[in-house]
């Protein structure tokens, strides 16, 4: 703990300095949040596109319609939406969610709640952003080279990904894109582990570290060790495409000696389902905290509970087979691959009681953060749940690319990811840009966001256990599906609500960020974790002296306090 | 490593620093093994689904330049851990190992070039199919982070000075140090899976 203590610089005073090449932890993770908030933004656009296309197929998108799309007068053409849903796929996981939850939120957290001055390495730490936006740089320009951008889909399986399935430069700089943001991530990876050992605050064991932390840290190891298979798989593919080798062609495209389309998919699961684990990890470390702060209660079962997330976060790494059940893989192996799958439902199970352990007979508070983690509750459910119809080999060779699977997945990652994001956001606010974000309009986005995304994945379950197929651009061309157009129409009316009500948060965050004068207090929460022990916003170099940490982040209801206070910070000890 | 911790003149702050560089260096170690394996499992699949190999009209590589290239890269590995010997002991011979390394490191490098042209002469190119992408690619790869490890030793060039402080310059020494043995033991798995078998 605390293996050495680091030294306070002088704050930076220029605007380059201080804003854009900044090592400070807590700009960088700034930095990542407008980013991520950004690419959220394009990918959501670029989902209302999907939907529309689905609901109104061959009216112009409205609009923007027109100017982005003159040569069909407005309509969304068949080719620029398997692109659409390429990108939409690829921006939302790589490029918002990864950001805000692991960049943003791993570097403003980490230092701040254990008890640090910054990041082990500060300058890796100003690289890794700069080296995130010249992937993002790299994936938007494929959005302007003559064939367009990368359209085989989020996963770029062969040969849908080799040139003679998409012979644009657009596939190409995807898959540069992927490369350099996984050497992004990496970078960030070594700094949140050697943070998370070395600097520690003295007093402080891994249990008393917050679940945030856990969540962040698990999630660092998994990206460490799995990022760089996806990275090989997506050198070989730079290779086939630009110096003619054959790793992923098949048949006749490879002249002698034969490649395999089907070794991507393995690569690309190895590291895909820990993936996931990547971006649902801190998630859960975070609702885990807030539950308990918002219901005034210690963490019910927190030493199981991180290590549950350590038991998941191991099995993640056995199971990618339940992805390629439908690729001809031997029986035997999916049997495996199944009751591996399975097994995880223990653990799960173990920390969604700890979940409903920790709010069980709380005095609950029902302040917009908290709110955003009950729905990270009800949604993980719902997507937990599903999972096991796509775990097992029977249901998953029907289930398999229908609109089940996007049901499923967008419950299990873009929902409980989206909302634990946004519970962050506003419960780390005070102490990241020094106000509070207005609470009457955060229930009223949670509201609408809540309703919205139930009716969008909820609707695209039943569609799909119907039997609707996903990435067709009109499958109402197939009579059976011709009488699901009204769900279909409903899905993307709860789209374009849910679209819109982000108008909502974006105002509210621009407004607290830049125009709000009143300021909010050090400890607005009342929370005893180690940042809510330091002035907010958390000034330079975050903490003047180290604290010495004395408990556990979620001391409640101590006898022994005094005054009105039912919290305990972790610099305090009482018998 | 453990000699220096031992020595009773370190204090916690230097301490402290050598584990968290340490710690650092070992993640980024395992970060690249995973890469490397990656392609060792791709090769492994193709291997052993393949019924013969190497696959049909082609000729194993002749084994006398890959040879030599381990030979010159085990060479180096042994001259860079003399001359980290050295550093320690404030030896000033130690510019004349780190010297050794550095041309070792660049006969590797030169070694490869002649594999690449050797193969070419014979009329084999990359696009000729999963064999030729395997040697190819592989050894691009690994050549790659030579060249990268290479230029990282004149990052080491400040450690020759006669009165240098050890304790400020010691884990840039042990962390190029285990990048640049790392390569090493991954060529030499790569030698005997992909050449020799
Ligand atoms: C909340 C608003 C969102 C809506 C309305 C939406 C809608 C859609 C639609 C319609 C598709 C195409 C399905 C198909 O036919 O293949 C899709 C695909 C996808 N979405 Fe979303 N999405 C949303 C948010 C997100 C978020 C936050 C994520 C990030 C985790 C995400 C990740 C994906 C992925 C990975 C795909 C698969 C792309 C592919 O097929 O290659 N989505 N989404
Ligand atoms: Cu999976």
């Amino acid at each position: 703990m605390a293996f050495y203590e680091q030294h306070i610089h002088d704050a930076p005073k220029t605007f380059l300095s201080k804003y854009i090449f900044s090592y400070d932890h807590k700009v960088i993770g700034k930095q990542f949040l407008w980013y991520g908030i950004l690419f959220l933004g394009i990918g959501g656009m670029m989902a209302l596109m999907i939907r529309w296309t689905l609901a109104f197929p061959g009216q112009p998108f409205p609009v923007i319609g027109n100017f982005l799309f003159p040569s069909t007068g407005g309509v969304v053409p068949p080719d620029t939406y398997a692109m659409l849903f390429t990108m939409h796929g690829t921006i939302m996981i790589f490029y918002a969610i990864t950001p805000i939850l692991i960049g943003a939120f791993g570097n403003y957290l980490i230092p701040l709640m254990i008890g640090a001055r910054d990041m082990a390495f500060p300058l890796l730490n100003l690289l890794s952003f700069h080296v995130a936006v010249l992937s993002g740089v790299l994936l938007l320009a494929g959005l302007f080279t003559p064939l367009g951008a990368a359209a085989g889909g989020w996963t770029s399986y062969p040969t849908l990904s080799t040139l003679i399935g998409s012979p644009g430069v657009g596939q190409t700089l995807w898959t540069l894109a992927i490369f350099v943001l996984g050497i992004s991530s990496t970078m960030g990876a070594i700094n949140y582990i050697t943070t998370i050992i070395t600097l520690r605050a003295p007093g402080m064991g891994y249990f008393d570290m917050p679940l945030s932390v856990w969540g962040l840290g698990l999630t660092a190891i998994l990206n460490a060790i799995f990022l760089p298979v996806l990275g090989a798989g997506c050198l070989l593919l730079v290779f086939d495409r630009v110096f003619g080798t054959a790793f992923f062609l098949a048949g006749a495209a490879a002249t002698s000696g034969t490649g395999d389309p089907i070794l991507f998919q393995h690569v690309f699961w190895i590291f895909g389902h820990p993936e996931v684990y990547i971006l649902i990890l801190p998630a859960w470390g975070i609702v885990s905290d807030l539950l308990s702060f918002f219901a005034r209660k210690p963490a019910f079962g927190a030493k199981a509970t991180a290590l549950s997330m350590t038991t998941i976060t191991i099995l993640s790494t056995v199971v990618y087979g339940h992805h390629m059940y439908t690729t001809q893989m031997s029986p035997l192996l999916t049997q495996s691959f199944m009751t591996l799958t399975m097994t995880i439902s223990i653990p799960s199970a173990i920390f969604f009681a700890n979940w409903l352990g920790t709010i069980w007979k709380g005095s609950i508070r029902f302040h917009s953060p908290m709110l955003f983690s009950l729905g990270v509750v009800f949604v993980f459910g719902l997507g937990g749940l599903t999972g096991l119809y796509l775990a097992t080999v029977t249901t998953d060779l029907y289930l398999h690319d229908t609109y089940f699977v996007v049901g499923h997945f967008h419950y299990t990652m873009a929902a409980s990811v989206l909302l634990g994001g946004f519970a962050a956001t506003y419960f780390w606010m005070p102490k990241m840009f020094g106000t509070m974000m207005n609470e009457f309009w955060a229930k009223v986005h949670f509201w609408i966001t809540m309703i919205g995304l139930n009716g969008i994945f909820m609707g695209m379950m039943v569609v799909g256990y119907a039997g609707m197929h996903r990435r067709l651009y009109n499958p109402f061309v197939y009579e059976f599906m011709e009488r699901m157009m009204p769900i279909n129409t409903f899905i993307t009316w709860s789209a374009i609500i849910m679209g819109l009500s982000q108008i909502i948060f974006v105002i509210n965050f621009v407004h607290a960020v830049f125009f709000k004068k009143e300021k909010a207090g050090d400890n607005p929460w009342e929370v005893g974790t180690l940042e809510w022990t330091i002035p907010s916003p958390s000034p330079h170099y975050n903490f003047k002296e180290i604290p010495i940490v004395k408990c556990g982040p979620h001391e409640f209801g101590n006898p022994n306090l005094t005054g009105e206070r039912d919290f305990q910070y972790q610099t305090e000890e009482l018998a | 490593m453990s000699t220096v911790l031992s020595s009773s003149t370190l204090n916690k702050e230097r301490v402290g620093r050598q584990i968290t560089s340490s710690i650092a260096m070992t993640v980024i170690l395992v970060t690249f093994s995973m890469l490397f394996a990656s392609l060792l499992l791709g090769f492994t699949v193709f291997r052993i689904t393949s019924e013969v190999w190497p696959p049909m009209g082609f000729e194993r590589v002749d084994l006398f330049l890959p040879t030599i290239s381990t030979i010159v890269i085990a060479l180096s590995s042994f001259t860079f851990w003399k001359y980290e010997r050295l550093f320690l002991i404030e030896n000033s011979e130690k510019k004349l190992w780190l010297g050794f390394t550095t041309l070792l490191g660049l006969s590797f490098m030169v070694t490869q070039m002649l594999l690449w042209r050797d193969l070419h002469t014979k009329g084999i190119y990359v696009q000729d199919g999963i064999f030729p992408s395997i040697i190819f690619s592989f050894t691009w790869t690994h050549a790659a982070h030579v060249v990268v490890a290479w230029l990282l030793l004149f990052y080491l060039v400040p450690t020759l000075k006669e009165d240098v402080s050890v304790e400020s310059l010691e884990n840039r020494v042990f962390n190029i140090g285990k990048f640049w043995h790392f390569l090493g033991v991954v060529w030499l798995i790569m030698y005997i899976t992909i050449f020799l078998f």
